[in-house]
């Protein structure tokens, strides 16, 4: 045991000691995600305001009389840039509009009916005439589905109420079947749980596992291809402590690289702009303490294990580069895994399940979010996992005393 | 004290190893049958061309490889069964295996001295001792990677050496090496017999041998064709020297293969 803190300690100082390594490992990932996601923001924010600032030009085919009045009324002048078309408009000038739109050039024409009040106020009977509205714009232009969505507020809707209250003598209430009204009953707690339960399994499934991946590619297969693992294979100590050792400091490596990149994402998150609905979720959960033990017994046991099985691979390979080629498709099962509980939610689990390594771990972490977790899904998922660990150590163990394995023998 | 008893390694050979070899067997006999014993107080020379199986048999004696046949016993303990207690007694330098280049001389020997479960204040003894020695001290806080070649080399010997170990196997230790630090090399190497350590080194260097070792097994093609010390080789074979005299083995013993 004295060895295994001994080789755990060299571990550790290889990193603690390298101020490269330190800021490559702990600052540059918290640096990038604050920078990502002030950058996105701030394209957001930029792109949505240039939207709105944005004066569109639009065209009109066979205006109503009152529509310049109308226009007025609602301030359409201010966003828009309008000109009416007559009716006799030859067909060309119209298809260079339809052009001009598609090059976003333009971005709107509307084309009513020719005598438009006057056939949707002489509707009396089915049957009747209905008269119709022609919008042209370019769906893929977000300048245009604005506009769009602007003609449609102001001037239409508000053509439609006249005639609408003209056709029933002012009185549009017969047209209301019924109001809905929502109330939100919730709990915030479970509400916002439901939420975290749902990503954050995904995120330490996932984080812990690629912070491991890199550590662990360098100090099994790095030191092997490097010709330093033999070195350890020549001190006095048993192969299942030089394992062990390595496997923990390993373990606190990734787990702190883990919780470097959770909480610069979680704390750079509302950088994104008020347009996110992150920012509108209250993340104030209350985790009572067994909440908290049991994400925490269940995190050292996941990522011990993730160690082990990188090391695993790492051991059998002969350079870090096939380490990490057969890592890699790894990496993806371990994403799924923790997708699948993604959109498995509410459904109950058999508590055998919770023993499954990675899978159970991630229903644990769902079910602790929500606090629903039982103290035998925790034994069974810890077990599962802390069990997978012991083998995989004993495993590494056996491979450090193959001389094929380290010596191509 | 090394007893190496009918010491016969068969490595299977991948493919690309066959081609590499450009052989077919699907094996390789690197050790085959080699007998001998290194005692107390002297320094035992295996000598060869390279690919004789020098590594091959040194690595099975510090428990490295498993032997397919025969038996290694260091200091009466069998290089399998008990392979701790024989690494507690060995210090073992071999070429492909290095020093980790993040870390510096110092801590690297105080790492390995606490595997060894030496104390705090051994390891500052015996690092002031073997750090003055082999000069380390000017370089002992840079990292390894930023060594030469020659600062590379004593840093390693300083390490296997920690422990103060009774028998000392060192593969080709000069190999590479400027001739002031390869003389450092074996005046060390020198005084830890006249300590009565047990000392098996490899070389294919003739003068090493020569100056160095009491006995000389010498070694081709995986089997131990002579042993005795520099005179009676020499005498063995009626040569003017030991280079001549090698030479005259080589040909009578290797065959090359079809
Ligand atoms: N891991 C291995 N797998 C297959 N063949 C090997 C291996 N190591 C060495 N050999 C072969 O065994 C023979 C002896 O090698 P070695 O002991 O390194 O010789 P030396 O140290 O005398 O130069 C060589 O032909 C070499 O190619
Ligand atoms: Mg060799």
């Amino acid at each position: 045991m004295n060895n295994a803190i001994i080789v755990m300690k060299k571990e550790l100082a290889r990193v603690f000691l390298d101020k490269k390594l330190i800021f490559s490992l702990f600052i540059l990932p918290a640096v990038l995600m604050f920078g990502i996601y002030s950058i996105m923001g701030s394209m957001i924010g930029r792109f949505s305001s240039d939207i709105m600032e944005h004066i569109s030009k639009v065209y009109i085919l066979n205006a109503p009389e009152d529509f310049k009045e109308k226009a007025e009324n609602k301030g359409y002048f201010d966003i828009a840039d309008v000109t009416v078309l007559p009716s006799d408009t030859s067909a060309e000038t119209i298809t260079t509009v339809k052009d001009d739109i598609l090059n976003g050039d333009a971005e709107l024409l509307v084309e009513f009916d020719k005598d438009f009040i006057n056939t949707a106020s002489s509707y009396k009977n089915e049957g009747d005439a209905i008269p119709n509205v022609t919008i042209y714009y370019n769906t893929s232009g977000n300048y245009s589905n604005a506009a769009r969505n602007n003609f449609v507020n102001l001037i239409l809707d508000d053509y439609k109420n006249t005639i609408l209250s003209g056709r029933f003598g002012g009185n549009l209430e017969v047209l209301n079947a019924f109001n809905v009204k929502n109330e939100v009953i919730v709990n915030e707690d479970k509400a916002n749980g439901e939420f975290l339960g749902m990503l954050v399994p995904y995120l330490i499934v996932m984080l812990l596992f690629s912070s491991a991946m890199g550590l662990c590619v360098d100090a099994i297969a790095g030191e092997k291809e490097r010709g330093t693992l033999a070195s350890l294979l020549l001190s006095p100590i048993k192969r299942s402590e030089l394992v062990f050792g390595k496997l923990t400091a390993l373990s606190i490596l990734s787990t702190l690289s883990a919780i470097v990149y959770s909480v610069s994402l979680i704390l750079a998150m509302p950088l994104m702009g008020s347009s996110g609905t992150m920012s509108e979720l209250n993340m104030n959960v209350h985790f009572s303490a067994f909440q908290i033990i049991s994400l925490l017994i269940i995190m050292v046991a996941l990522v011990y294990m993730y160690v082990g099985i990188i090391s695993v691979i790492s051991v059998l390979c002969k350079n870090t580069k096939e380490a990490s080629t057969y890592i890699s498709p790894l990496y993806i099962l371990i994403i799924v895994a923790g997708m699948l509980t993604m959109f498995q939610g509410g459904v109950e689990k058999s508590d055998l399940l919770f023993a499954i390594p990675v899978y159970g771990t991630a229903l644990s972490i769902q079910n602790i979010m929500t606090n629903e977790l039982t103290a035998l899904q925790l034994a069974f998922s810890a077990g599962g996992t802390i069990l997978a660990g012991v083998v995989i150590t004993f495993a590494i163990a056996k491979a450090f005393k193959s001389e094929r394995i380290m010596f191509n023998a | 004290m090394i007893e190496v008893k009918n010491l016969t390694k068969v490595y299977k050979l991948s493919k690309r190893k066959m081609a590499e070899l450009k052989t077919k067997d699907s094996i390789k006999r690197a050790a085959d049958g080699i007998s001998f014993t290194a005692k107390p107080g002297e320094i035992y020379g295996l000598l060869g061309p390279n690919g004789a199986g020098k590594t091959t048999t040194l690595r099975c004696i510090a428990t490295l490889l498993k032997p397919t046949d025969g038996s290694v016993a260091v200091c009466g303990h069998d290089t399998v069964k008990e392979s701790t207690k024989v690494l507690e007694r060995i210090g073992f330098l071999t070429n492909e295996i290095k020093l980790d280049p993040n870390f510096t001389p110092k801590y690297l020997f105080s790492f390995f001295g606490r595997l060894h479960g030496m104390s705090e204040s051994e390891i500052d003894a015996r690092r002031n001792e073997l750090f003055k020695y082999f000069g380390i001290n000017d370089f002992e806080e840079k990292k390894i990677e930023e060594l030469s070649t020659g600062m590379k080399q004593k840093a390693a010997i300083a390490v296997c050496l920690v422990h103060d170990p009774d028998v000392v196997i060192f593969d080709e230790p000069t190999s590479g090496l400027d001739v002031i630090t390869a003389r450092s090399v074996t005046d060390m190497l020198a005084s830890l017999k006249e300590r009565g350590k047990t000392v098996i080194i490899s070389t294919h260097i003739m003068s090493e041998a020569e100056k160095l070792c009491d006995r000389i097994g010498v070694i081709i093609d995986g089997k131990k064709i002579c042993e005795g010390t520099l005179d009676e080789i020499v005498n063995s074979t009626g040569a003017a020297d030991l280079e001549d005299a090698f030479f005259t083995l080589y040909k009578e013993n290797h065959k090359e293969e079809a």
